[in-house]
C-alpha cells in the first residue's frame, strides 16, 4: 500500500506539472505567477497528499494552485485515473498476459448500490481492462451501471444518463463468465425497460411537438438516423460522407451509443426537455446542415411530423423515399400529419395504427380487389358452374409475386436488386422491430420474416431496411391483377400479391402464356413474379414454389406422384407447426411416407375433415374451383401493438376508436354484424416488459361477446356494445396489452333491408315480441332472454317503481307502471291498459310519439281518457283487470283485494319464470314502503308467506326485510281465513327463516374453506370481485392495482388512497361483508402470524386508520382486534402494540 | 470471499445470520446511546454504512457472544436472542428481540446474496427506528440474551461455557410488541420486534 500510495503521490505531482496550463487557465484572476513559484507551491500539495492527513490536505488548500472547486476534481479524477492505471497494470501482469481483455474500450461509472458492490465491478473492470469512473463524466464514461434508480433519475433519464446506456451489474458479471463482451442490451435496466412510451405518450408527444414546433427537437431525432440514411443509400450516402465525414464520424460515435435511448426511451422526454437538444450543441451544428443541404426542408418537416405516429422512430428512409421515389410525395406519411394538425389533440391511434399496419394492408386488399375488380369476378361465378363439367383435364396457374413487399419498394432501386433487403416499419439497428419480408439475397444471410431488425442486423450488417409503402403496393397488386384479368377471366386472387388463374379454356401452351404473364408483370410493375402450373390448385401451388423465386415450373399430370413422394409435408398448404409436430410424432415427414397411412387412420387422428384433407392432399388431389371466393364469416380489428393505457379514459377512448374502425370495415364489406365479441390481451403477471419494442408479450387471451337480435354495422352501437363488453372484463387497463373488437354472424346489408328503422325502438320491440309471444299471454313482464342492458336500466326501474308507488293517485295501477317500465326496458309493449299515466305523461315528446306509433295512434287517446279515470281514483279504490282474482272474489273482500292486485303479481311472474333478480326486489321493495309511508293500510303486506319470494326477501336489505317478517304474522292472522282459498299451499314463517338463514350461509360457505388466501391470485379475489358488495369489489379492484404481490399491506395501502368514507356508502350485504371481510382478516393472520409479524402489524395500523374515518372498518377492527391478540400472545408471547397515540 | 463449499446450507446459513446478528446488535447499542458515539466508527457491511464498536472489549463482548450462538443456531437450538435494556433494579426497560428460525431440512445451496438483501432491510430499518423507541432512564445496563429452545448439556461444547442462565427479571405482564422487520428467505426466518413492559405492568 505505502508503495502505491508513494507512485500515486509521484503521479499526482506530475500531472500536476502537465495541467498547469489548464491550471492557470482556470485561475485567470490570479496575476501571471511565475511558473517557479507555481511549482514549489505543488510540491507541498503532493506531500499534504501522501500524508493523506485531512489537516493538512486543509491547509494545502489555501496554498494550493487550485482556484476552486472544479480545478480540484480535475486534478481529482486525474489521479484516481492513475491509480486506477497502476493497478489495472499490476493485476493484468498476473493475469491474461496477451489475450485483449474484454472490457476493452468499456468505462463504467457505478451508480448507487450494486449487487456486486461497485468495489467488486472496479475489481473486474481491473482485472479485464475495462475502466473505471468514480465520477460521470460524458467523455470518459461509456456504460452506466446501477441496479435501481430513483424515480426523479427515471424521470429525468436523459439529463441524468446524458445518453449513455443504463445497465445493470449483471451484465459486467455475465461478460467476465462469459469471457467476452456481451451485448449489453439485454441488460438494460428494468425500469427503463418499463419506460417504454406508453400510448399516452405518443399522445402528449404528438400535442406537445405540434405546439413546440418542429424545430426544437429536430436535431436530436435526425442525428440518429442521419447516419444511417446515408450508409443505406449506398452510392448517395458516399457523397455525405466526403462532405461531411468528420462530423459524421462524431456523430456516428455519439448515436451509436445513444440511439436506442434516443429511439426507444424517451422519445417522448426528448420533446419534454428540449433544453437537451442545446445540450448538444455540436452534434446540431454538425448534422442539421448536412441534412438541409442534402433533403429539401419540407422532407425533413414531413419526417419529423411523420415520426409521431409511427411509434417506433422508423421513418429513417421515408426521407430517402421522398427524395427517390419518384418524387410521388408518400402520402401515407403527410396525410397523418395533416390531420394531427387539424385534430390538434386528437389521439387518433387507433387510425394510425391501421395505417401502418401491413397485415391490415393485406386483410383489406380484398374488399378494394372485390370493388374494383368485381364485375370481373362476378361474371365469372356466373360461368363457373359450366366448368366442372368440362373439367375433365384442367389447367391451374398459380402466380405469385416474388418478396413482394420487398421488390415493389426496390422497384426502382436497380442497384439494389442484388443487396439485401428487408422491409420492416422500423430501422433502427438495435430495434425490435419484425422483418416482415426479405429479398433473396437477404435470405441467403439467415434472414427471415418475423425476425427483429437487430438480429437481422447482426447476421447481415450491410442489409438495408424499407419502411412500408403502402401506396405502391395498392398501386402495384392492381397492375399485377390487371395482367391477370387480361390473360384469363377466371381469377382467383388469394392475396394482393398472389393469384390462381383457370387457364383451361385458353388457347395454346399455359407455359407460354404463364411465361407471358410473367413477362407482362416485370414489364408494368418491374418486379418479378413466379408461376406454377398443374392439374389444381394445390399442385399448382406447390409449382410455384419450386419455381421461385423469377421462374416458373409445370408439373403434368404424371408427375405429381414423383413430385409428392419427396415433398416435406410442412409444404403442403394447410400443414402447420402443430400438424406438422403430430405427423412428425408418428414418424411421417414427406407425403410420400404420409401416402402411407390409411384415410380411415387419418381421419380418426387428425378429423374427418383434416384427415380427408391430408389423404387428398398427399396425393395431389384437390378439388376446390378457381373462383370459389368465400365469404368471409367476420369482420374485425385486432391491435396488439403498441397498446398501453394509463387510465380508463384512455382505454374508452381507444375503444371507441376501434368502434369506428370496426364500423368503417363493415361498411367497406357492405356487412352488419349481430354478434360482438370483444378480445383482450392482458399482460400475464410474471411476464417482463416483451422483447419486441411496445409488442404485447407473454398475454392470457380472455374474450367475451355478444349477440343482439338485428345485426348493425352503427358506431355507436358497436361502441356501446364494446363499452359494456369491456366493461364484463373488469381489468386493470395497465395490465392490458391488446385489444380486438370482431364482429361476426355477418348479415350483408342488402339483405337485412332494414334500412332507417334499424336503430328504432320499433324494431327492437318487434323483433323481441316474436320470441315472446306466449310468454306475453302470462302478462306484461315479458322480457327478452338476450337483452342486454337490461341490467343498466333495471335501476332505473327500481326507482320508478318505488316513485310510483309512493304517489297516491298511481298506487291502484303499480302493476301497470310495472309494465311500462318494462317497456322502456325493450319488451313487447303492453296492453295499452297497463300503461301507467304517470309514467307516459313524463315520456320525453320523442319517445312518446314513437311509444304512440307502436300502438298505432292509440296512445294519445288512451291518454285523454285516463286522465278521467285518474280523478276518480281518490275516491274508489279500482282494481284494474285481472281476470283470476276477479273470478275468485266476493263482494266483501274486493276493498281488500283490490290492494292485492299488486302482490299477486308477484306468483304469476314466479310462474313465468321471467323476472329478474334485479327487478323483483323493486317490486317488493316498493311494497315495503307502502306502509312505512302509511299511505296504504298494511293489508299491502301478502296475505300469506307463499306469496313473499323468498329470493326477493333475501336480497332486500336487512332492516326491510325485519320490517316485513314482523308485518307478516300478525296480518296473516286477520286474513288467513279469507284467503285460504286463493292461497293453498304456505310455507310457515319457521319454515322461511331457516330457508333463508341456509341461503345465507351458503353464499358464505367460500368464507368457512380457510383457503382464501390460496392461490394466484389468492381465491378471494375472484370471491370478491364478482361480490355485490362494494367494499369487497375494491379490495379485489385493490388486489390487482396494488401490484398483485398476494400480500394485504399494499392492497391496503392502496385503499387508503381512496377516500375512506366513500367506504360505508353502501348498505347492501353489510353484515355480510363483514362477515367475509373479519374471515378474510383472520385467515390472513393466521397464515402470517409465525413469520411475518410486521406485515400483519403494517396491515393492523392501516385498518386502525380506516376505522377513524369509517364505521365499518372501526367494526372489523373491533372484531378481528382480539383474535389477532390472542394469536400474537401464543406465538409471541405478547401483544402487539397498537395504542392510538402514535 | 472464497468459502468452503462443502459447509451444510445449515452451517452457511447460521454463519450469516451470526455475522449479521453482531452488525445489528452492535447496530442497537448504537442506536440507543448507550455510549458516546465516538466509540463507534462507520464500516461498510453489505454495501451498507453500519457502526462497529471500537472499543476491544466492547467488540469483544458482542462478537463472542454472538459467535458463541453459531454451533446452536446451526442445530436450530436457538429460539430468540435479545438484547435487554434494563435498570437499577434488573428489570427490563425494553428489549430488541430477534425471532429466529432456521430451516433445518433445507437442502439446496444457500443464495447468499438473497439472504444479504433481505437481511440488509433490517439494517436499514433499523437506523430508522429510534422513533419507536423508549427513552432510557439514565442509569441502565443492557445485555444480550438468548433463548434456547432447550437447554444444552453443559459439557457438550465448550462454548456453552460462555453462557450463563440470565437473572434478569421478567414482566409479570405480557409485553407490548412493535414489529420493526420481518424476513423470511428460505432456509432463514428472521423477526425483529422491540418489546415494552405492558401498561399495567406495575411500576417499580
Amino acid at each position: 500500500m505505502s508503495m502505491e500510495s508513494t507512485r500515486s503521490a509521484n503521479s499526482a505531482k506530475r500531472s500536476f506539472n502537465n495541467n498547469s496550463n489548464s491550471a492557470s487557465s482556470n485561475s485567470n484572476s490570479n496575476s501571471n505567477p511565475s511558473n517557479k513559484k507555481k511549482k514549489t507551491s505543488q510540491k507541498t500539495l503532493g506531500v499534504a497528499w501522501g500524508s493523506n492527513s485531512r489537516s493538512s490536505s486543509r491547509s494545502s488548500f489555501s496554498n494550493s494552485p487550485f482556484s476552486n472547486f472544479g480545478s480540484y476534481m480535475v486534478e481529482k479524477n486525474r489521479k484516481l485515473q492513475n491509480q486506477f492505471e497502476a493497478e489495472a497494470s499490476t493485476s493484468s501482469h498476473g493475469g491474461s498476459g496477451s489475450v485483449k481483455p474484454i472490457f476493452d474500450g468499456v468505462s463504467i461509472f457505478v451508480d448507487g448500490f450494486t449487487v456486486p458492490s461497485s468495489q467488486e465491478l472496479r475489481g473486474y473492470m481491473l482485472k479485464h481492462g475495462g475502466r473505471f469512473e468514480n465520477y460521470f463524466s460524458r467523455r470518459r464514461v461509456t456504460h452506466i451501471i446501477c441496479s435501481n434508480l430513483p424515480d426523479s433519475k427515471i424521470k429525468n433519464l436523459r439529463s441524468f444518463s446524458r445518453g449513455l446506456p443504463v445497465v445493470k451489474p449483471t451484465w459486467i458479471l455475465e461478460s467476465v463468465s462469459a469471457n467476452k463482451l456481451l451485448s449489453w442490451v439485454p441488460y438494460q435496466l428494468d425500469q427503463l425497460a418499463n419506460n417504454q412510451p406508453k400510448l399516452s405518450a405518443f399522445f402528449t408527444l404528438k400535442r406537445s411537438s405540434v405546439s413546440n414546433g418542429a424545430s426544437t427537437h429536430a436535431p436530436c431525432q435526425v442525428n440518429p438516423e442521419a447516419e444511417d440514411s446515408s450508409l443505406k443509400v449506398g452510392t448517395s450516402g458516399d457523397t455525405y460522407f466526403s462532405e461531411v465525414s468528420e462530423p459524421f464520424e462524431h456523430s456516428k460515435q455519439i448515436s451509436g451509443e445513444s440511439d436506442d435511448l434516443v429511439d426507444e426511451n424517451s422519445n417522448a422526454s426528448l420533446v419534454e426537455e428540449p433544453a437537451n437538444s442545446s445540450g448538444k450543441p455540436c452534434e446540431v451544428a454538425m448534422v442539421v446542415p448536412s441534412n438541409i443541404d442534402t433533403e429539401d426542408e419540407s422532407s425533413v418537416k414531413n419526417y419529423l411530423q411523420s415520426n409521431h405516429y409511427q411509434p417506433s422512430a422508423l421513418v429513417s428512409s421515408n426521407c430517402i423515399n421522398n427524395q427517390n421515389m419518384k418524387g410521388s410525395p408518400s402520402s401515407t406519411v403527410s396525410e397523418p400529419s395533416n390531420q394531427s394538425h387539424s385534430t390538434l389533440g386528437d389521439p387518433n391511434f387507433v387510425e394510425n395504427y391501421f395505417k401502418n399496419s401491413r397485415l391490415h394492408f393485406i386483410g383489406t386488399w380484398r374488399n378494394r380487389y372485390r370493388k374494383r375488380f368485381r364485375t370481373l369476378s362476378d361474371g365469372f361465378n356466373c360461368t363457373s358452374s359450366n366448368i366442372k363439367a368440362s373439367a375433365l383435364k384442367t389447367a391451374i396457374m398459380h402466380v405469385d409475386m416474388d418478396c413482394f413487399f420487398v421488390s415493389v419498394v426496390i422497384r426502382n432501386h436497380l442497384e439494389l436488386r442484388d443487396k439485401p433487403v428487408a422491409v420492416c416499419h422500423s430501422d433502427n439497428r438495435k430495434g425490435t422491430a419484425e422483418i416482415s419480408s426479405a429479398n433473396y439475397p437477404a435470405r441467403d444471410y439467415g434472414i427471415k420474416a418475423g425476425m427483429f431488425v437487430r438480429d437481422a442486423k447482426a447476421l447481415c450488417p450491410h442489409l438495408v431496411i424499407f419502411p412500408y409503402n403502402f401506396e405502391a403496393y395498392e398501386e402495384v397488386a392492381d397492375q399485377f391483377y390487371s395482367v391477370l384479368h387480361k390473360h384469363g377471366n377466371k381469377v382467383q386472387a388469394v392475396s394482393c400479391d398472389e393469384a390462381f388463374l383457370d387457364v383451361t379454356d385458353s388457347e395454346g401452351d399455359p407455359q407460354l402464356l404463364a411465361s407471358k404473364i410473367r413477362r407482362e408483370i416485370f414489364e408494368t410493375t418491374g418486379c418479378t413474379a413466379s408461376a406454377g402450373i398443374a392439374g389444381n390448385m394445390l399442385m399448382a401451388r406447390l409449382a410455384t414454389r419450386t419455381a421461385k423465386p423469377d421462374g416458373q415450373c409445370y408439373i403434368p399430370p404424371e408427375r405429381v406422384d414423383d413430385y409428392l413422394s419427396q415433398l416435406p409435408i410442412k409444404a403442403l398448404p394447410g400443414i402447420g407447426y402443430v400438424l406438422e409436430e403430430k405427423l412428425k410424432k408418428q414418424n411421417v415427414w414427406t407425403c410420400g411416407q404420409l401416402r402411407m397411412i390409411s384415410k380411415d387412420s387419418l381421419q380418426k387422428d387428425f378429423g374427418l375433415k383434416t384427415g380427408e384433407m391430408l389423404w387428398n392432399y398427399s396425393r395431389g388431389v384437390d378439388n376446390r374451383l378457381v373462383g370459389l371466393i368465400q365469404e368471409s364469416k367476420s369482420v374485425g380489428a385486432e391491435v396488439n401493438w403498441g397498446v398501453r393505457f394509463k387510465d380508463v379514459k384512455d382505454a374508452q377512448n381507444f375503444l371507441s376508436n376501434l368502434c369506428k374502425e370496426v364500423s368503417l370495415r363493415l361498411q367497406g364489406c357492405g356487412v352488419e354484424g349481430r354478434t360482438f365479441t370483444l378480445k383482450i390481451k392482458k399482460r400475464r403477471k410474471d411476464a417482463e416488459e416483451p422483447t419486441k419494442y411496445m409488442g404485447h408479450g407473454d398475454c392470457e387471451n380472455l374474450s367475451h361477446s355478444t349477440t343482439v337480435p338485428v345485426a348493425t354495422d352503427d358506431v355507436e352501437v358497436l361502441q356501446r356494445i364494446t363499452k359494456q363488453l369491456f366493461g364484463s372484463f373488469h381489468l386493470d387497463v395497465k395490465e392490458i396489452r391488446g385489444v380486438g373488437l370482431q364482429v361476426s354472424r355477418l348479415e350483408s346489408t342488402e339483405n337485412s333491408k332494414q334500412g332507417l328503422e334499424r336503430n328504432s325502438l320499433k324494431s327492437w320491440l318487434t323483433s323481441a315480441s316474436a320470441r315472446t309471444e306466449e310468454l306475453c299471454k302470462n302478462n306484461y313482464v315479458a322480457k327478452e332472454s338476450s337483452n342486454q342492458g337490461c341490467e343498466g336500466e333495471g335501476d332505473e326501474t327500481l326507482v320508478q317503481l318505488c316513485g310510483n308507488s309512493v304517489g297516491l293517485s298511481i298506487q291502484m295501477d303499480s302493476n301497470t307502471s310495472n309494465g311500462a317500465a318494462c317497456l322502456n326496458e325493450v319488451s313487447v309493449p303492453p296492453p295499452l291498459c297497463h300503461l301507467d299515466m304517470g309514467v307516459l305523461k313524463s315520456l320525453p315528446p320523442e319517445l312518446f310519439s314513437e311509444l304512440n306509433e307502436i300502438y298505432g295512434g292509440k296512445l294519445v287517446d288512451f291518454v285523454a281518457k285516463n286522465k278521467g279515470k285518474t280523478e276518480n281514483m281518490n275516491h274508489t279504490l279500482r282494481a284494474y283487470s285481472h281476470e283470476k282474482i276477479e273470478g275468485a272474489m266476493k263482494e266483501g273482500q274486493a276493498a281488500l283485494l283490490s290492494s292485492m292486485v299488486f302482490q299477486n303479481e308477484i306468483p304469476v311472474e314466479n310462474k313465468a319464470k321471467q323476472h329478474i333478480a334485479k327487478e323483483v326486489p323493486a317490486v317488493s321493495g316498493a311494497e315495503s314502503f307502502v306502509p312505512a309511508s302509511g299511505l296504504m293500510k298494511t293489508d299491502l303486506i301478502p296475505s300469506s308467506l307463499s306469496q313473499v319470494d323468498t329470493a326477493v326477501l333475501q336480497q332486500l336489505p336487512e332492516e326491510l326485510k325485519v320490517d316485513i317478517l314482523e308485518h307478516l304474522p300478525a296480518h296473516r292472522m286477520q286474513v288467513f281465513s279469507p284467503n285460504v282459498l286463493l292461497y293453498p299451499t304456505e310455507i310457515p314463517l319457521e319454515a322461511l327463516g331457516t330457508k333463508t338463514a341456509e341461503n345465507n350461509s351458503g353464499s358464505k360457505d367460500f368464507v368457512l374453506d380457510n383457503n382464501l388466501w390460496v392461490g394466484i391470485p389468492p381465491q378471494w379475489v375472484e370471491k370478491f370481485k364478482v361480490s355485490n358488495c362494494l367494499i369487497l369489489n375494491i379490495l379485489a379492484e385493490m388486489y390487482y392495482k396494488s401490484g398483485s404481490t398476494g400480500n394485504l399491506s399494499p392492497i391496503l395501502q392502496c385503499i387508503s388512497s381512496v377516500s375512506i368514507h366513500q367506504l360505508d356508502a353502501f348498505q347492501d350485504g353489510w353484515d355480510e361483508a363483514m362477515y367475509i371481510l373479519c374471515e378474510l382478516l383472520k385467515q390472513y393472520i393466521k397464515l402470517k402470524i409465525e413469520l411475518d409479524i410486521e406485515e400483519i402489524y403494517v396491515c393492523f395500523r392501516l385498518l386502525r386508520r380506516f376505522a377513524m374515518k369509517s364505521e365499518f372498518f372501526i367494526q372489523v377492527y373491533n372484531i378481528v382486534s382480539p383474535y389477532l391478540q390472542a394469536l400474537v400472545g401464543e406465538n409471541y408471547g405478547g401483544n402487539l402494540h397498537m395504542s392510538l397515540k402514535d | 470471499m472464497d468459502r468452503k463449499d462443502n459447509q451444510s446450507p445449515q452451517g452457511e446459513t447460521a454463519r450469516i445470520l451470526v455475522e449479521f446478528l453482531e452488525v445489528a446488535i452492535t447496530s442497537i447499542v448504537f442506536l440507543k446511546g448507550v455510549y458516546p458515539s465516538g466509540a463507534f466508527e462507520r464500516r461498510r457491511y453489505m454495501n451498507l454504512v453500519v457502526q462497529r464498536a471500537r472499543h476491544p472489549q466492547l467488540r469483544d463482548y458482542i462478537h463472542s457472544a454472538v459467535f458463541g450462538l453459531l454451533p446452536f443456531i446451526q442445530k436450530g437450538m436457538v429460539e430468540r436472542a435479545a438484547v435487554i435494556f434494563f435498570n437499577t433494579d434488573g428489570i427490563p426497560v425494553e428489549r430488541f428481540v430477534f425471532k429466529l428460525a432456521v430451516n433445518q431440512s433445507y437442502g439446496s445451496k444457500v443464495e447468499e446474496t438473497d439472504l444479504e438483501f433481505s437481511l440488509r432491510s433490517f439494517l436499514i430499518k433499523l437506523s430508522v427506528s429510534e422513533s419507536l423507541t423508549k427513552v432510557l432512564p439514565c442509569d441502565y445496563r443492557w445485555e444480550i440474551t438468548a433463548y434456547f429452545r432447550s437447554l444444552p448439556e453443559a459439557s457438550a461444547n465448550k462454548d456453552v461455557e460462555q453462557w450463563i442462565p440470565t437473572d434478569t427479571r421478567q414482566w409479570e405482564q405480557p409485553p407490548l410488541l412493535t414489529p420493526i422487520k420481518s424476513m423470511s428467505s428460505e432456509p432463514l426466518c428472521v423477526q425483529l420486534y422491540i418489546e415494552h413492559p405492558s401498561l399495567s405492568e406495575p411500576k417499580p
